[in-house]
């Protein structure tokens, strides 16, 4: 091979070298953008609990499992992941409201998404998995397990109701179920 | 004719390497502007309008 083709050969090189960092470099700002800008993060909590015994915690109790307005007005939707439902099976949510979702399992690795949004996290036994987000759409949407969680797994979803706003409506007591809407 | 014998001339060879690096370039950068248009256009497209979440 000849003395130019060679030097052509290592100019290809560099000049593809210089493609592939400013292609890194448009994802990365892509990604920094997200995080900063938009508020758009990996939900990270790590906040420890007894899965041994999560039904007689205080949070995830049975009676304080799905939304409530808590005295600040922060919303929240408590939900337990367990082999092969969630407890409970429907959350009520307002749209265009920031909103928390906290999960915890009391025996294996589930996960959770809801479907059609950013919405996806893991739900490991012995912490609490918390998502904040504002949904902008209404609706049912579904919310599977995405984590191989035993053989019931396909059967394991549920379904965060998203309503308007304004036909958002807790009770006396905060709570808002998916029954009562 | 022999099995190393292609019927080319060390000349030809030669020039037809020559071309290699540019086909090879046009090749890679059709298929990465194709990933790179894919990732964009979940990024803005789907992911972005998807909202907050964090």
């Amino acid at each position: 091979m000849s003395e130019v083709s060679e030097r052509d050969i290592a100019r290809s090189e560099l000049r593809w070298g210089v493609i592939t960092a400013i292609s890194v470099s448009i994802i990365m700002v892509a990604v920094i953008f997200a995080g900063v800008v938009m508020h758009i993060n990996p939900p990270s909590n790590i906040e420890r609990v007894n899965p041994q015994d999560l039904h007689l915690s205080a949070e995830f109790t049975e009676a304080n499992l799905g939304t409530k307005v808590e005295a600040t007005g922060q919303i929240t939707a408590r939900i337990v992941a367990t082999q092969f439902a969630f407890v409970p099976r429907c959350v009520l949510l307002p749209a265009d409201t920031p909103v928390t979702i906290r999960l915890s399992s009391p025996d294996v690795i589930h996960g959770i998404l809801v479907s059609g949004t950013n919405v996806n996290t893991m739900v490991v036994p012995g912490y609490v998995s918390q998502v904040h987000t504002v949904f902008r759409r209404t609706g049912d949407l579904l919310m599977p397990c995405h984590e191989y969680c035993g053989l019931g797994h396909s059967e394991m979803m549920a379904t965060v109701r998203v309503v308007p706003k304004n036909d958002f409506r807790p009770g006396p007591d905060g709570r808002a179920t998916c029954a009562a809407k | 004719m022999e099995p190393d014998d292609d019927g080319l001339s060390p000349e030809a060879i030669d020039a037809a390497l020559k071309q290699t690096p540019r086909g090879a370039f046009v090749l890679a950068g059709i298929t990465v502007g194709l990933l790179m248009a894919a990732w964009l256009a979940i990024y803005f497209f789907v992911f972005l309008p998807r909202g907050q979440v964090s």
